[in-house]
């Protein structure tokens, strides 16, 4: 009943593995460091995984598990909408999906500055990245980026916002673009930002428009390329009817 | 329709139908049966699904048998209380019986026993210092009472925990072994709980061969408790390959 360990470090590489699975044995990688990213712990000589989701590899020596969740633990440079809660002197509290709300300071904008202060009411939402993730601390959201120009953040006006995974809302910011959104793009015109916190919002000249795009990519999760496709192509048909 | 001051409420009750039935065991050792026909170290079979209740963070819902449990767990999210800081997460576990759950009726309630044995259960597997200053709220609700409920409870716990994407060191297993006279009966049924000499839970983590809960009731001998063991262990791998599919099944349904 001991734990299985795995004898090359490629054996369970693309493979899903759960909670206690012995994922690399270093007593036989020697004199190589390798990075561990989310989901895995050292033990030891044994790499095992925290959680379920398929163990991922990239050159030269990272290892990572790549899995999709309802809830969305911060980390920074994270893309993120997020959803005014409250309004405060010096800062907004934001929910962004995670484990606690996140501040957003009064001066995080372009130009920020006491006389210009950004006025935003309970239920806006915003496209924002997460700045610091200190344990212990709510995570803090700028609406600039690094440079300290507003570049696609800030308020998302009208059009729709819904919830999708963790692991959907990675799938549609990897590249190259996630076939369903190509399928969609070369016949309808519509903006779109998604979040990596799980959110995703959608705006089209059209409500219907809004809908199909809504309802195609959270009906893509579990489909192949080619599904989703074909899923495009009948959704387009019902509305040229 | 109230009734009147002087009056007694109308009450009504089940009528109870005598039914002739025959014993559950017999005099002799040998000839003892248990009441589903299994074998004395034949576990019932399982099912486990993952994803049961879209509004929570990951669920679980288990069924052993006639025993029939669902498990949300929701979070890490800011406790509710005002509590002093804490850089190790906190851990709420809340057991509880629906109204038909057993024969009995209106026995829905929290089983602060049980709520307890769960959160001691859990506790040695997930990793609290993830997520500091939040809490992971477990809520278990027995659908239908057959037998081994804490141990089905727990199991689903795990794999509800694994579902939601809390950080784990393994998946934890329960089994139980009910001691009836000479014989050793695993994953007893309501009835065979019922008459038991003495009650034998273990929950581990079947990867890391570690253990985490172990409770034991009644009368027992070294003998009897080595070999409940070696039972509870062998089971538990068997468990834990089951639930191994399981979670394996739903990541890469989602993963496609």
């Amino acid at each position: 009943m001991a734990a299985k360990v795995s004898v090359s470090p490629t054996s369970l590489l693309n493979q899903i593995v759960v909670p206690g699975d012995v994922v690399l044995d270093l007593s036989n990688m020697n004199n190589q460091t390798i990075k561990l990213g989310s989901g895995l712990l050292q033990d030891n000589d044994a790499i095992s995984a925290m959680r379920a989701g398929k163990l991922s590899y990239s050159k030269p020596n990272k290892y990572w598990l790549e899995s999709s969740h309802k809830r969305y633990i911060p980390r920074p440079d994270d893309h993120v909408l997020g959803i005014v809660v409250d309004s405060r002197a010096d800062n907004f509290w934001v929910d962004i999906k995670g484990p606690q709300l996140a501040l957003l300071p009064v001066l995080a904008f372009e130009g920020g500055t006491r006389r210009n202060i950004p006025k935003f009411e309970v239920g806006t939402l915003l496209y924002l990245r997460v700045v610091k993730t200190n344990i212990g601390m709510n995570p803090e959201l700028s609406c600039t980026e690094a440079s300290g120009k507003a570049a696609l953040f800030g308020p998302l006006r009208d059009g729709f916002m819904f919830e999708t995974s963790t692991g959907l809302s990675r799938m549609l910011l990897n590249s190259p673009t996630r076939p369903v959104i190509e399928a969609l793009g070369k016949k309808l015109s519509f903006e779109i930002a998604v979040g990596l916190n799980g959110r995703v919002w959608v705006n089209a000249t059209a409500p219907r428009i809004v809908i199909i795009v809504a309802n195609a990519i959270m009906n893509s999760e579990s489909l192949s390329g080619t599904q989703q496709r074909i899923m495009v192509e009948k959704l387009l048909a019902i509305i040229s009817d | 329709m109230a009734a009147k001051p002087g009056a007694a409420t109308p009450t009504y009750s089940p009528k109870i139908v005598g039914r002739s039935r025959l014993p559950i065991f017999k005099d002799s050792d040998l000839d003892w049966s248990r009441p589903d026909g299994r074998g004395f170290h034949q576990c019932r079979p399982a099912l486990l699904q993952t994803g049961a209740v879209s509004s929570a963070s990951g669920s679980a819902y288990a069924e052993f048998g006639n025993t029939k449990v669902i498990v949300s767990v929701f979070g890490p999210r800011e406790s509710k209380k005002a509590m002093v800081y804490s850089d190790v997460g906190r851990l709420n576990c809340n057991v509880s019986y629906t109204n038909f759950a057993s024969p009995t009726l209106g026995q829905g309630t929290d089983h602060k026993e049980y709520s307890s044995m769960l959160h001691k259960a859990l506790e040695g597997v997930i990793m609290m210092e993830t997520f500091p200053k939040t809490t992971v709220d477990v809520f278990a609700l027995v659908l239908e009472s057959g037998g081994s409920d804490l141990s089905v409870l727990i199991s689903c716990a795990s794999l509800a925990l694994a579902d939601a994407g809390i950080m784990m060191y393994d998946l934890i297993t329960a089994v139980s072994v009910s001691c009836i006279g000479k014989s050793l009966m695993i994953d007893p049924v309501t009835e065979e709980e019922g008459c038991e000499d003495g009650s034998f839970m273990m929950t581990c983590m079947p990867s890391r061969y570690e253990i985490t809960q172990l409770t034991i009731t009644g009368e027992w001998t070294t003998p009897n408790i080595n070999e409940a063991m070696q039972l509870c262990l062998d089971a538990s791998s068997k468990l834990g390959e089951i639930m191994r599919d399981c979670l394996k099944q739903s990541a890469s349904a989602s993963d496609e």
